[in-house]
């Protein structure tokens, strides 16, 4: 039997949040959505996600905060991370590669299609 | 030039959240299919509510960039009514997003002296800016407090939300009302609505402050006691 893919969904405007998860939804990936970093860290420790979409800016610690902490346990630092931003042109690459960010995605310009073509590039 | 240019960056970026939320938003109504008509209600109804508060910001702006053209009548107002304007037009809001904004002042408080419209906004601004922390479980509460013997009122709105740190409690009151600038441990607002908010203030000879508490804030402007009623 195939297992369903969880992904884990960080982003503080509920509303969105709500729209993330019901396009993947759409697609057969399970999910779950917190609105924080600490939110987001409770929620790994007991479901590990096959796959994180990550807002930059969150409320509290931000979202490198939380990648940081992801790097620091092995069990953790390889879930993949795509990173879904209204500030998509402000990042370099280079920059956010070595937290495990397999792709950047720009509200502004996303269609919901492409949040479903970037989950399952990195899905297991 | 500068200031003009971060300004302008800082009300791009604060308008680009709600717009990206409504491109969304339309872009699965358009191509989603056997969507329940509940689901599709709630998801027009986002759009509405989400590109209401988008023009709010631009109507503020587009008032702030004309402050310094007129002079702005001042008068005796009721707090409360003020207060309850502004719970009737974000309430919809609010309730979509399952939270409650309620009113704690006096059924009769001693009058203002202030800019109807002005005062207002700023008053809508500072519950906009409550939504994003309020958590399900309290209320916003839109507050009058008589100062100082009853010669100063202060019309203030608090919230229940994660409390600012310290760092960011720092530049927010060296700032505000002064520039704009990134409210990280509140990511929603880059402080754009705090910043017009107190230009309205400003244009009224007011000030605006906000207190920091352990289970959120207080953003609020004070204001002189109309004199009016102790000459009857």
């Amino acid at each position: 039997m195939t297992k369903t893919p969880y992904v884990l969904i960080v982003e503080d405007d509920e509303w969105l949040a709500e729209q993330h998860a019901r396009t993947l939804g759409e697609a057969g990936i399970r999910t779950e959505s917190v609105p924080h970093a600490l939110a987001a860290i409770d929620s790994v420790d007991t479901n590990t996600p096959d796959a994180l979409v990550l807002d930059l800016l969150l409320a509290g610690p931000n979202a490198f905060t939380l990648l940081h902490e992801l790097r620091s346990h092995a069990d953790l630092a390889a879930i993949p991370v795509i990173l879904c931003t209204a500030n998509a042109e402000g990042i370099v690459d280079e920059d956010i590669q070595a937290y495990g960010v397999k792709q950047v995605l720009d509200k502004a310009t996303m269609l919901p299609h492409d949040l479903v073509a970037a989950v399952k590039k990195v899905l297991p | 030039m500068a200031g003009d240019l971060s300004f302008l960056v800082t009300a791009a970026h604060e308008l680009k959240a709600p717009l990206a939320l409504i491109r969304q938003l339309a872009l699965s109504l358009e191509t989603a299919e056997n969507l329940p008509a509940g689901e599709r209600e709630r998801m027009l109804r986002q759009v509405t509510l989400t590109s209401e508060r988008a023009l709010r910001l631009t109507t503020d702006l587009a008032r702030s960039s004309r402050l310094e053209d007129g002079l702005f009548e001042l008068e005796p107002l009721n707090p409360r009514q003020i207060c309850e304007d502004v719970a009737h037009e974000l309430s919809p809001l609010y309730k979509a997003k399952n939270r409650e904004i309620r009113i704690s002042a006096r059924y009769r408080p001693l009058l203002v002296v202030a800019n109807r419209d002005l005062l207002r906004r700023i008053i809508l601004n500072f519950g906009d800016n409550a939504l994003h922390y309020a958590s399900d479980a309290s209320p916003v509460e839109l507050r009058v407090q008589t100062l100082d013997g009853g010669s100063r009122i202060r019309m203030g709105v608090r919230d229940f939300g994660p409390a600012i740190t310290a760092d960011v409690w720092q530049r927010l009151e060296s700032h505000l009302g002064k520039a704009t600038q990134p409210l990280h441990a509140r990511p929603q607002s880059s402080g754009l609505g705090l910043y017009v908010a107190g230009q309205f203030a400003t244009a009224m000879q007011r000030t605006i402050g906000a207190t920091r508490h352990r289970d959120g804030a207080t953003f609020y402007v004070d204001l002189t006691a109309s004199t009016q009623m102790r000459l009857l």
